[in-house]
């Protein structure tokens, strides 16, 4: 309804609310349509419109929340916040993107898998004819790539992993599940950050915190970040746990 | 200044305007439920609007004035009450020490208490405001208890030392002749709900969006500061598709698998995967927020230069009532 493409055809625009626009690049999940999205976030990081609040990133889109009053006062061409921020954005997209060139470096996850830790790992084992093991390994052998962040604080989407270990969300969510475990849910696995009720298989926990509003950078990690799983034993997990210092072997 | 809590009612916490730094890492904006009364209660203090209030969910809350106190009410969740009498909501009020206060029966659901220079809580990702199911922010990521203590910041601005003066010469509760007009700032029709497409609007058939603007939806029992459920006529899909998970925001209605319908609020999970039929104009929020259990409302569809337009206007009235508060003292 409110639908323009801009000039290269890279997004279509939408207003989310009075205070919110969003640019939709796609309706895939797709590294390419990642990687605009990631790229047109830096460029807008770099040239930040008055009123900016904060850009969102999903696995196709871009949300961007900005104070009206102080958009509406502002200089931009256009005759409303909205025409004024949209217009503002499609010309941002004409510009030359300055490409996040950087290297993602790898992150790596302890996970002890099974037992209390991993209390699905048997049932994805079953549904799957695979050994324990072989669970684990194809697990930890994955790169994965974080899409999102959604969901609860610091929740990484990640993509990437080996259909041959996929496995259907649990029929009714669990009413509590730890912070730190790790699950699967069809072709997708990802990390809870905080204790929460949940649906997906938990396989294995980590001993790291993947959110603490305590620390400056409170998600460890953000869209964009490739992560790999370390197999871990209990004694290295409550290591881990009892000497925080030993993460930054991580 | 300082009060303790005696009863903490069925759901207080401390809130602000929200947390708005963090949203790509999913954490939620949080803050008060009813923006416009805890603005307000800011604003009759000569508070910054974004000082730290206390939400009170219902009636029920007592709480004691362990010093003197310059305090402000707002919101319709309750109607605040010394022993001897009711007090007035939108202006400030001067309690002297030792005063026990009660909060009683309205018609709403959140009320805001604000104190002069605004209640003091550590800032934690840039807000004070309680989030409940991350277990950070507003006073030690809980809500309030029995015997809770809370101080006010010291730092009074010199409006709320002008009206502290002002009030304080009285050993008795004391307050101004005058009130910040709160309904100059809502609709007069309080059932209708003025809303704007949603992104997945045309995804539903045509009976559905014709009982979506004209008939009934009654609030659910299933509320809560995520979301309101509302039941009405079936919702149904053209387009079945599978959304993309993206972004939603307070105020953003989701069309749930089983046919209902999610009015997110102030704790709405950044990211959804429901088609968005609509979305609440932001000066109706305050509206939706005060709504209860079995409440009916309609929905009345704007175009969003309508919406932005009267979200600007309010802005700016609120802007001069804080301009007008300060000229007064």
């Amino acid at each position: 309804m409110q639908d323009k493409s801009n000039s290269a055809g890279l997004f279509e625009i939408y207003a989310l609310s009075e205070k919110a626009i969003t640019l939709n690049f796609g309706n895939v999940i797709d590294e390419a349509l990642l990687k605009h999205v990631t790229d047109f976030k830096h460029t807008l990081s770099q040239h930040p419109f008055p009123g900016l609040i904060a850009v969102v990133p999903t696995y196709a889109s871009l949300s961007i929340f900005y104070e009206p009053v102080t958009v509406y006062k502002s200089t931009l061409p256009g005759i409303n916040s909205y025409d004024k921020v949209s217009a503002y954005l499609q010309s941002l997209a004409g510009k030359n993107h300055t490409s996040l060139t950087q290297q993602s470096s790898i992150i790596n996850i302890p996970a002890c898998y099974g037992n209390n830790w991993g209390p699905d790992l048997d049932y994805v084992a079953g549904i799957n004819n695979l050994s324990t093991e072989e669970v684990i390994k194809q697990h930890s052998a994955a790169e994965y790539k974080v899409y999102m962040i959604g969901f609860i604080p610091g929740f990484a989407y990640l993509g990437g992993m080996p259909e041959t270990i996929a496995a259907p969300r649990k029929p009714s969510p669990r009413r509590y599940v730890p912070a730190g475990s790790i699950g699967i849910a069809g072709n997708q696995t990802g990390i809870y950050p905080l204790d929460s009720p949940g649906g997906w298989q938990v396989i294995a926990q980590t001993p790291l915190k993947m959110f603490d509003a305590g620390r400056a950078n409170p998600s460890l990690l953000k869209a964009g970040d490739i992560v790999k799983f370390q197999p871990v034993s209990f004694s290295e997990f409550r290591d881990i746990v009892e000497n925080p210092g030993y993460l930054n072997a991580y | 200044m300082q009060i303790k809590i005696l009863k903490p009612g069925l759901l207080s916490t401390i809130q602000d305007l929200g947390r708005t730094q963090f949203l790509a890492d999913a954490v939620p904006v949080s803050g008060a439920m009813d923006v416009l009364s805890a603005r307000l209660a800011n604003l009759v203090l000569g508070n910054t609007e974004n000082a730290a209030v206390i939400e009170f969910t219902y009636h029920g809350a007592e709480f004691l004035a362990e010093t003197d106190l310059l305090i402000a009410l707002s919101g319709e969740g309750s109607i605040l009450y010394t022993e001897d009498q009711e007090l007035p909501a939108d202006r400030p009020i001067f309690i002297p020490s030792g005063t026990r206060l009660f909060l009683k029966k309205n018609d709403g659901s959140f009320s805001y208490l604000a104190v002069a220079g605004g209640w003091k809580v550590p800032e934690v990702l840039g807000s004070k405001s309680t989030y409940l199911q991350g277990g950070f922010g507003g006073f030690e990521g809980r809500r309030l208890r029995e015997k809770d203590v809370l101080k006010n910041t010291d730092s009074l601005s010199a409006e709320s030392n002008a009206i502290l003066k002002s009030l304080k010469g009285s050993a008795s509760v004391s307050f101004p002749p005058w009130k910040a007009a709160k309904n100059d700032f809502l609709p007069l029709e309080r059932k209708t709900i003025r809303v704007i497409p949603g992104r997945e609007f045309t995804w539903f058939t045509a009976d559905t969006l014709l009982d979506l603007l004209s008939k009934t939806f009654t609030v659910s029992p299933r509320c809560n500061r995520m979301a309101y459920e509302l039941e009405g006529p079936p919702i149904i899909r053209l387009n079945t598709q599978e959304l993309l998970s993206t972004v939603v925001t307070s105020g953003t209605i989701q069309a749930t698998g089983d046919g209902k319908l999610m009015m997110l609020m102030a704790d709405s999970q950044v990211t959804g995967g429901y088609p968005r039929i609509l979305q609440v104009i932001a000066v109706d929020l305050p509206l939706c927020a005060q709504l209860k259990p079995r409440d009916e409302i309609y929905f009345e569809i704007l175009g969003r230069k309508q919406a932005e337009k009267l979200y600007i206007e309010q802005e700016l009235n609120i802007r001069q009532l804080a301009a007008t508060i300060r000229t007064k003292y």
